[in-house]
C-alpha cells in the first residue's frame, strides 16, 4: 500500500545519498511509520560500535515530529535507560514540518558525538562527564563494547 | 469631499488602491478640487475682510450667486486659470467663516448647510462643524470669556436636530457644485496643459483620503455615517483642553435636555420614520464620544438618561450603530464600557434594593445595560469572527424530530443578534476581551430567582438579566441554570404526582440503582430504556443508589456517581474517547467500534452533570463546547486541541517560498491511526494523493485538514454525544447564558486551589468557631497539604474534587464538632459539604486521623 509520498520520498532520498553515519535502513513494507537504522557515531567513545535506533513518525507527520528511540544500549547523558533521546529540533514546541529526516539524523549524530550536559536526561551520566571525563570515557566505552553492533566497514545502504 | 477625513483605518482599501491606478481619475479629482476651492471663495470667501480678490465673496465685489451661477462661474474660473485667494481650500473654507458671507452661503447653499448659531432668524437650524467651534473656541480664548462657547453648546448639544446635523462630512452628491462636475465632459476637466502641476501634487495628497471613501455612498452600508468622527475627536481633544470647568455644566444641562426629548419622541411616536431616527443616530454617535462621559458629573446626571434615551432606539437603530461603531469606533469602545460599567457599579453600590424593588426594575441600570449590549455586539463585530456557514448541519436536517422545534420556541433568540445576523459563539477574538463586561457588583446583588422570574414573565414582559448575559459572571449566570432546572424538575415532578392520583404511578425521580462493580453497564442500560422510552424522565432530579449502600442522595451520591462513570469511560482503555497527547484533553476516537447509543448515553451524562449541578472531571477541548452550541470546528480551533498540529500548520501557510511541493512534499492526504495502531489514510479531496499542497491551496488544505480532524472523522460519534446532550438541556437556557468557555467552567469547574479562600468561606458549627483550636490546626494542616491531598480532601468533603466555578468560596464548606476528643474518624456528608471533625486534642492527632479519612475516601457508608 502507497505510504505517504512525503515519508517515500525522504526514505529513497536517505537511501540514495548513502550517508556514511546513518547505514542499514530498514523499514517494514506494512508500516511505513517505523524506520530501523544503525548509527555510526565518529568521536569516541561511541566510534567503535553502531547503535540501533529507531524512528517513529507519527500519523500526522510531518505536522507532527517523529520521535526517536535508541534500540542499543548507550552510555550518554543524553539518551535514558529507556532508550528515549531528547532533541531539540523534534521536540513539539521546536518541530518545523519542513524539516526532513535526514537533518533530524544529523542533529541526532551531532547530539551523540558531543554530548550536551546542560539539558540531560541522566543526570548521573552528565555529572560524571563533566567531574570526571576519564570515568565517564571508560563506562561510555564498556558500555560500547558490551552492547554495541559491530560496524561492518564497507556498509552502504541495504 | 471628506473634508478632515484622516483616512479611516477601517476605510475600503481595495477600491483606494483602484482608483490610484488610474492618473486619469487622479488629474480629473485634482481640477474637481480646484474647481472647489473657486465656488467656495465665490461662496463663502476667503476670510480675509480686506480681500481684493474680485471673484472672492470676502472682497465683497461679488453680488449674491445662487449654487447653481457660483458653480457655473467656478469651472470658468478654473478653465481661466482665475487668481485664487491664499489658504483657500475646499476642505478648510467649506463652513468655516463665521461672518463674512453668511447670507449668500445661506442662500446658495441647501438647507442642511444652512449657517449657524449666529444666524437669528429663528427658523434655521443651529449646527457646529470642527473648524467653527475650534473658531468659537480661539475666540472665547482671546476675549477671556467662555460664554460664546457656552451659549453655542447649550444650544446645540440640547437639541436633537441641531446635533444630528452637526460634525456631517461634508456632502458632495447633493451640492450643485458636484452635480455640474458630474456632467462636465472629460475634456474640460482633463486639459493636460491648463493644469499647473503643482496644483495637481498639492492637491494629491488630500485626495487620497478622498477617493477611498468614494465608491461608498454609491452603495450605503449598513456601517457607514455621515457623520465625520475623527473630526468629532478631534473637536472634542480641543474643547478639553481648555482649562477649568468653563463649559461644563452647560454641556451636561444641555445632555440632559437632549436625552429627555429624544426619550420622549421616541416613546411617544414610536412608530417613527426612518429618516428621523437615521438623524438620531449621528446624535448619539457625537454625544457618545464625549471623552469624560465617566467624570462624575456626567455620570451621574448625563450619561444615564443618555443611556435611558439610546435604549428606546428600535432594534434596527441599535443594529446600526453596532455596526457604526465597530467600524468607527474602535479605539472609543473600551472607555465607553468602562464608563458604562462605572455607572452601573455606582448605581448599584448607592441604591438601596428589596425583594419588592430589585436592580431589574431601576432604570437607570437597565438601560445602562442595554446600550452595553450594544457595545457588546459591537466589539463582537469588531473582532475576529467565524463565518456563519460554520453553524452545524444538523441543526437543519433535524426537522424530523420535533426536537429543534421546541428549541427554536422555548429559547428566544436575542433580537439584537437576530438583527445584526451574529451570535457571540462566533466571536473568536472580541475587540473588548469577554471578561470585560462582567459587573462584579451587579452580579452580587441581582437575585437571580427574581431574574429568572421575570425571565419567564410573559404580560408584561419584564426586564432580565438572563437577556443580558454577558453582564453577568458566570458564577451568577449558574444560578440562573440552576433555578431553570430546579423549576422544569419540580414541574416533572406535580406532572407525576398527578399522573399518580389519576392512576398512572410514575416516580418523581430520574430513579438510577446501580452496582458498583457493575457501574458503567447498569448506568448505561438504565439510562438507554429512560432514554428510548420516555426522554422526558431524564429532566427529572436525578436520584442515584448503590446497591448494599445505604447513602441517601441529597445530591453526594449522585455527585460519586458521575465521578466514577467519568472516570471509567473516558479511560482511554474503554477506547471510546482518546487522549490528546499534547495537551492530555480527551477526543472522540474516530475508529471507536461503540454504538451510537453509547455516545448518546455519554451526552446525556454531561448533560445530566450540568442539569445536576456537578462538576465533572473531564478535559475537553474547548471545541466540544463550540460544537455542542452549534458551531462546527475549524482551523483555529486546533491551537487548543493540538497546539503542535496548529502551529505547524501555520507554518505551512505562512510559508511564501515558491518550493512548497519540494519543502513540505504533503498531498491533500493525510493519515491517522485506528485503535489498533494501524495507520490509515484519508483523502481531503478526490485523488487527494494526486494533488500537492502549493502556495495557492494552501489555505483549503489546512481548512479541509481541520475539517476532517475536528468536525468529519468523528461525525457519528459527536452527532449521537450531542444528540444525548441536548435530550437533557435542549429547553434550559444554557446557550442564552453561557458562551463555549463559560460551559467548560460549568462541566470541569475551574483549576485552581485557593484554601484560603475556601477558609475564608467556612462556616463552623456545633460549637467550633473560626476561633477553636480545633479548627485553627485544621486549617493548619490543610494548608499545609500538598495540592495531591488537597484535592482529596476536596474529594472527600463535597464528593467533587473540582472547584466549582466561581471558586472555592462558593462551596460554603461547613465544618461540624462532631462530639468531645476521641479516636473516630472525621465523617464527611458530600451532600452538604459537611466535615464532621471529632474535637482532636492535638495537632498530629488531628493530621493523622484526617489523612486516614481522606485517604479511604470512596463508598458511602457509616463508620
Amino acid at each position: 500500500m502507497a505510504a505517504t509520498r512525503r515519508l517515500q520520498k525522504e526514505l529513497g532520498d536517505l537511501r540514495a545519498s548513502a550517508m556514511k553515519n546513518f547505514t542499514n535502513i530498514q523499514v517494514d513494507e506494512s508500516n511505513i511509520l517505523t524506520w530501523q537504522g544503525l548509527l555510526l557515531p565518529d568521536n569516541p567513545p561511541y566510534n567503535k560500535g553502531a547503535f540501533r535506533i529507531e524512528i517513529n513518525f507519527p500519523a500526522e507527520y510531518p505536522f507532527k515530529p517523529p520521535r526517536i528511540n535508541f534500540k542499543t544500549k548507550i552510555y550518554h547523558p543524553n539518551v535514558d535507560e529507556k532508550g528515549q533521546v531528547c532533541l531539540p529540533i523534534i521536540n513539539a514546541e521546536n518541530w518545523k514540518p519542513a524539516t526532513k529526516t535526514a537533518q533530524v539524523i544529523q542533529a541526532l549524530i551531532a547530539l551523540v558525538n558531543d554530548p550536551e550536559p546542560e539539558h540531560p536526561l541522566r543526570a548521573d551520566v552528565a555529572e560524571e562527564f563533566q567531574r570526571d571525563r576519564r570515568r565517564f570515557l571508560k563506562n561510555a566505552e564498556e558500555y560500547t563494547k558490551k552492547y554495541a553492533e559491530k560496524r561492518r566497514e564497507t556498509t552502504s545502504a541495504d | 469631499m471628506s473634508a478632515q477625513g484622516q483616512g479611516d483605518p477601517g476605510e475600503d482599501l481595495t477600491s483606494r488602491a483602484e482608483s490610484e491606478t488610474s492618473c486619469n481619475d487622479m488629474k480629473r479629482a485634482a481640477a474637481k478640487k480646484l474647481i472647489e476651492c473657486y465656488f467656495y471663495q465665490l461662496t463663502d470667501g476667503c476670510g480675509n475682510r480686506d480681500c481684493g480678490n474680485q471673484y472672492c465673496a470676502s472682497s465683497g465685489k461679488l453680488t449674491n450667486l445662487t449654487a447653481d451661477e457660483a458653480a457655473a462661474q467656478a469651472i470658468s474660473l478654473f478653465s481661466k486659470d482665475a487668481r485664487l485667494c491664499d489658504g483657500v481650500h475646499p476642505t478648510k473654507v467649506a463652513r468655516t467663516t463665521m461672518e463674512p458671507g453668511p447670507a449668500s452661503l445661506a442662500k446658495s447653499l441647501p438647507n442642511k448647510n444652512v449657517n449657524p448659531t449666529c444666524s437669528v432668524e429663528g427658523k434655521s437650524v443651529p449646527y457646529l462643524t470642527e473648524t467653527k467651534l475650534l473658531d468659537i473656541i480661539s475666540k472665547c480664548k482671546s476675549e477671556g470669556s467662555y460664554c460664546l462657547l457656552i451659549r453655542t453648546l447649550g444650544e446645540v448639544f440640547s437639541s436633537a436636530q441641531a446635533l444630528s446635523q452637526s460634525f456631517l462630512k461634508s456632502e458632495k452628491d447633493d451640492s450643485p457644485l458636484t452635480v455640474l462636475l458630474d456632467r462636465a465632459p472629460a475634456s474640460l476637466l482633463c486639459p493636460s496643459g491648463d493644469l499647473s502641476k503643482e496644483a495637481v501634487r498639492s492637491l494629491q495628497g488630500e485626495d487620497k483620503e478622498e477617493d477611498s471613501s468614494d465608491p461608498t455612498p454609491t452603495v450605503p452600508q449598513i456601517d457607514d455615517t455621515n457623520v465625520d468622527l475623527p473630526a468629532v475627536r478631534r473637536t472634542f481633544a480641543a474643547l478639553w483642553s481648555l482649562p477649568g470647568e468653563a463649559f461644563e455644566s452647560a454641556l451636561v444641562h444641555a445632555l440632559v435636555t437632549l436625552a429627555d426629548n429624544i426619550e420622549l419622541n421616541l416613546r411617544v411616536f414610536s412608530g417613527n420614520s426612518e429618516d428621523s431616527t437615521d438623524s438620531l443616530l449621528n446624535v448619539f454617535l457625537i454625544v457618545f464620544e464625549i471623552p469624560v462621559l465617566g467624570s462624575s458629573e456626567y455620570l451621574e446626571m448625563a450619561l444615564h438618561m443618555l443611556c435611558k434615551a439610546a435604549s428606546c432606539l428600535p432594534i434596527s437603530d441599535q443594529a446600526k450603530l453596532a455596526c457604526i461603531w465597530a467600524r468607527h469606533c474602535k479605539t472609543r469602545l473600551p472607555s465607553l464600557l468602562q464608563s458604562l460599567q462605572q455607572l452601573i457599579t455606582v448605581k448599584v453600590i448607592g441604591g438601596t434594593f428589596t425583594r419588592d424593588y430589585c436592580v431589574q426594575d431601576t432604570d437607570t441600570i437597565t438601560a445602562t445595560t442595554k446600550v452595553m449590549k450594544i457595545v457588546y455586539f459591537a466589539s463582537i463585530l469588531a473582532g475576529e469572527l467565524d463565518s456563519p456557514e460554520l453553524a452545524l448541519d444538523e441543526d437543519n436536517e433535524s426537522n424530523n424530530t420535533e426536537k429543534s422545534n421546541q428549541r427554536a420556541s422555548t429559547i428566544a433568540q436575542d433580537p439584537l443578534a437576530v438583527e445584526l445576523a451574529i451570535s457571540s459563539v462566533d466571536a473568536r477574538k472580541p475587540l473588548i476581551p469577554f471578561i470585560d463586561f462582567y459587573n462584579e457588583p451587579l452580579s452580587d446583588i441581582v437575585e437571580m430567582d427574581k431574574d429568572f422570574a421575570y425571565y419567564k414573565s410573559e404580560q408584561p414582559k419584564k426586564f432580565s438579566f438572563m437577556n443580558y448575559a454577558f453582564i453577568l459572571t458566570p458564577a451568577t449566570k449558574t444560578l440562573g441554570l440552576y433555578y431553570d432546572n430546579r423549576i422544569r424538575m419540580y414541574s416533572e415532578r406535580r406532572v407525576s404526582f398527578l399522573q399518580a392520583v389519576v392512576g398512572q404511578p410514575t416516580t418523581p425521580y430520574l430513579r438510577l440503582k446501580v452496582r458498583r462493580d457493575h457501574l458503567i453497564e447498569d448506568a448505561l442500560i438504565e439510562l438507554e430504556v429512560v432514554a428510548m422510552e420516555n426522554p422526558y424522565d431524564l429532566k427529572k432530579q436525578l436520584v442515584v443508589e448503590f446497591q448494599g449502600e445505604q447513602g441517601v442522595d441529597e445530591g453526594g451520591v449522585s455527585k460519586e456517581f458521575f465521578q466514577l462513570v467519568v472516570q471509567e469511560i473516558f479511560n482511554p482503555d474503554f477506547a471510546m474517547f482518546t487522549t490528546q497527547e499534547d495537551t492530555q484533553t480527551t477526543w472522540f476516537n474516530p475508529t471507536s467500534f461503540e454504538s451510537d447509543a453509547q455516545f448518546t448515553l455519554i451526552g446525556v451524562v454531561l448533560g445530566l452533570a450540568i442539569y445536576n449541578n456537578v462538576i465533572l472531571d473531564v478535559r475537553f477541548p474547548m471545541v466540544v463546547y463550540r460544537k455542542l452550541l452549534g458551531r462546527k470546528g475549524s482551523f483555529p480551533d486546533l491551537e487548543d486541541w493540538s497546539p503542535t498540529l496548529y502551529r505547524t500548520l501555520l507554518e505551512m501557510l505562512e510559508y511564501t517560498g515558491d518550493d512548497m511541493q519540494d519543502m513540505f512534499m504533503q498531498t491533500f492526504r493525510v493519515g491517522y491511526k485506528d485503535v489498533f495502531g494501524s495507520y490509515l489514510f484519508h483523502e481531503l479531496k478526490e485523488n487527494g494523493d494526486e494533488i500537492y499542497v502549493t502556495q495557492e491551496n494552501k489555505k483549503e488544505f489546512v481548512d479541509l485538514y481541520a475539517d476532517f480532524l475536528l468536525n468529519k472523522s468523528v461525525e457519528r460519534q459527536f452527532k449521537a454525544f450531542r444528540r444525548g446532550f441536548q435530550m437533557v438541556t435542549d429547553e434550559s437556557p444554557l446557550a442564552l447564558l453561557f458562551r463555549p468557555e463559560e460551559i467548560e467552567q460549568l462541566v470541569c469547574g475551574s483549576k485552581i486551589f485557593d484554601f484560603a479562600e475556601l477558609e475564608a468561606s467556612t462556616e463552623y458549627e456545633g460549637g467550633y468557631t473560626s476561633e477553636s483550636d480545633t479548627v485553627r490546626n485544621f486549617w493548619q494542616v490543610a494548608h499545609s497539604l500538598t495540592p495531591e491531598y488537597q484535592r482529596r480532601l476536596l474529594q472527600f468533603t463535597t464528593g467533587s474534587d473540582r472547584v466549582p466555578v466561581g471558586g472555592l468560596s462558593r462551596l460554603k464548606m461547613v465544618i461540624a464538632r462532631h462530639g468531645p476528643d476521641s479516636d473516630r474518624l472525621p465523617i464527611a456528608h458530600t451532600c452538604f459539604n459537611v466535615l464532621l471533625l471529632p474535637d482532636y486534642s492535638t495537632i498530629d492527632k488531628l493530621q493523622d486521623r484526617l489523612l486516614k479519612a481522606i485517604n479511604y475516601s470512596k463508598g458511602f457508608g457509616i463508620l
